[in-house]
């Protein structure tokens, strides 16, 4: 099964090849969708997990075992549909084409899965029709 | 000619007429070509849904007693021009709360107004029937005595209150993208450095002026759909430019043809007037406006039916801000909707800013609206100018100095 988590690290945990541990000792893959690391700092990554749902539940508690926060409430992209007016705008900043114009209807959609929750789309929306759920 | 607009009227009002979205004439005469669908067809209905920054309220405001002579005025924080009969008032669509103050003792409601709301917002509001606070300060006359009024308005508690709109419906526009090097915060969005993106305006083939490209059908005096109610076209609009280049087929290359627009703003409907708000530009307002075109003649039908890959835009580039801004050549809409077009060999995601969804339902709901005798067409009572050109605006004196 496939799990949308967000990690933070301390500052000692980034040292750490967290991702190789994960697919070595637990058999999980990680997608990493956005991240933000460097040395000596508080690092975010927000992945996606994938495997056996016993060995992702393990890799978690051994991740919250070494002081990552794991969070499995992740920030997602809402699409206020009474709002939108399927202008299309925020396609042309969406760099994972997560959000699109259907070809024939020209309604807007939105891939959750692709999305990497850059929120770029969320300033370029003339009608504020976009905003996170955090 | 094949028919007249009286002889349409009749049909509609018998509820006979044969009425097409631009679309499906388009797609008709691929099938049984311009001669057959002159012949079938009655009326063919275009809309459009886009940002029209030159649109404004007009209203009246009825007398207070003892009666005020309005000279600033704020909506919402929102500053309307009063310069005009005492209680009557224009709220343009792009005037901002913060530009324009808002008065003095104004210091703790100024923490209240957002910033992303202009005359646009206020002018959705009015219609979908909320209430708007009202601020005003008068000048004290004879005639006049009252210095200030502050209250709350509808649309049901003003007298006429009604969209005057001196530039709607550009025929064609440009495509904007962003050959600089950081991003640029425009009237089309966000333009991504190093061509990052594309954005169009315009809903290409189905926009009502690119079906009547030399404006021979409609004119002064054409009934319209605006914002959901009934207007009419008043005017050429500011900016009209019909003497722009244009292709064999008539379509002009670049920002041509502009109309001014009238209509009875308590008729209409928030899901087609919408405030709108672009980061670091301004605020603007989003109208669905649709046209009917009688099927006069055949030439009606053939101008009717071009297709998005036989009108093209020009692709400019907003990172030199001059008046004259270089251009990357002209694209075609068939190109722009594709998603991505090619620009100095390097493919550039195109978006659009015109609803096309929203665009063709304006014209579907004028379709219904025809189609069930509710509204009829008219003839123009004069038609509008073809020969126009576009004034730059120079320091006078500039050019003999510069000799």
């Amino acid at each position: 099964m496939k799990k949308r988590v967000t990690l933070t690290f301390p500052r000692r945990a980034v040292q750490m090849p967290v991702t190789y541990r994960l697919a070595k000792d637990f058999n999980v893959a990680t997608n990493i969708i956005r991240a933000q690391v460097a040395p000596n700092q508080v690092g975010k990554l927000v992945v996606e997990l994938l495997g056996d749902i016993d060995e992702m539940d393990a890799a978690i508690e051994w991740m919250r075992s070494q002081d990552i926060t794991v969070s499995l409430a992740s920030r997602e992209i809402l699409i206020d549909e009474e709002s939108c007016v399927d202008c299309g705008l925020c396609t042309g900043v969406c760099p994972t084409q997560a959000l699109i114009l259907d070809p024939d209807t020209y309604q807007l959609k939105f891939t959750r899965s692709r999305c990497v929750v850059c929120e770029q789309c969320i300033p370029a929306c003339p009608v504020q029709a976009i905003s996170t759920n955090f | 000619m094949l028919r007249t607009v009286a002889e349409i009227n009749e049909k509609i009002q018998q509820q006979k007429a044969v009425v097409l979205t631009v679309e499906e004439l388009k797609a008709r005469v691929q099938e049984v070509g311009v001669t057959q669908t002159t012949q079938e067809v009655d009326v063919i209905t275009t809309g459009t849904f886009e940002p029209m920054e030159s649109t404004g309220a007009i209203f009246n405001l009825g007398h207070t007693d003892p009666p005020i002579k309005i000279r600033q005025c704020w909506l919402e924080g929102v500053p309307a021009y009063a310069g005009l009969g005492a209680v009557d008032l224009y709220l343009g669509a792009t005037v901002m709360a913060e530009y324009g103050g808002l008065g003095d003792a104004e210091e703790s409601r100024l923490n209240t107004v957002l910033p992303e709301r202009g005359g646009g917002h206020v002018i959705e509001d009015l219609i979908a029937g909320k209430p708007v606070q009202l601020r005003a300060l008068g000048q004290v006359t004879d005639c006049y005595p009252r210095p200030s009024f502050e209250t709350t308005i509808t649309r049901d508690t003003i007298n006429q209150f009604y969209l005057f709109n001196p530039r709607n419906l550009y025929q064609n526009f440009i495509v904007g993208v962003n050959g600089g090097d950081r991003t640029l915060y425009t009237y089309l969005g966000p333009l991504y450095p190093r061509l990052g993106n594309a954005v169009y305006s315009n809903p290409g083939a189905i926009s009502p002026l690119f079906n009547d490209p030399q404006l021979e059908i409609i004119g002064i005096g054409t009934k319209i759909f605006l914002g959901g109610g009934i207007g009419y076209i008043t005017w050429e609009g500011t900016q009209h430019f019909p003497l722009q280049k244009r292709l064999p087929n008539e379509t002009p290359i670049g920002p041509a043809a502009t109309l001014a627009v009238i209509g009875d703003a308590k008729q209409m409907t928030p899901q087609w007037v919408r405030g709108c708000y672009f980061k670091n530009y301004g605020a603007s307002i989003m109208l669905g406006v649709g046209v009917p075109l009688p099927v006069l003649n055949e030439q009606v039908v053939a101008h009717a039916a071009i297709q998005d890959q036989d009108i093209v835009a020009p692709v400019v580039d907003f990172s030199i801000p001059r008046r004259v801004r270089p251009t990357f050549g002209l694209v075609s809409y068939a190109h722009l909707k594709s998603g991505q077009i090619k620009i100095d060999g390097q493919m550039v995601r195109t978006a659009p800013l015109a609803s096309i969804r929203l665009s063709r339902q304006v014209a579907l709901e004028l379709k219904q609206w025809i189609s069930l005798g509710q509204f009829t067409l008219t003839e123009p009572v004069a038609p509008i100018p073809g020969d126009r050109t576009f004034l730059p605006q120079d320091r006078w004196g500039s050019q003999r100095a510069s000799e």
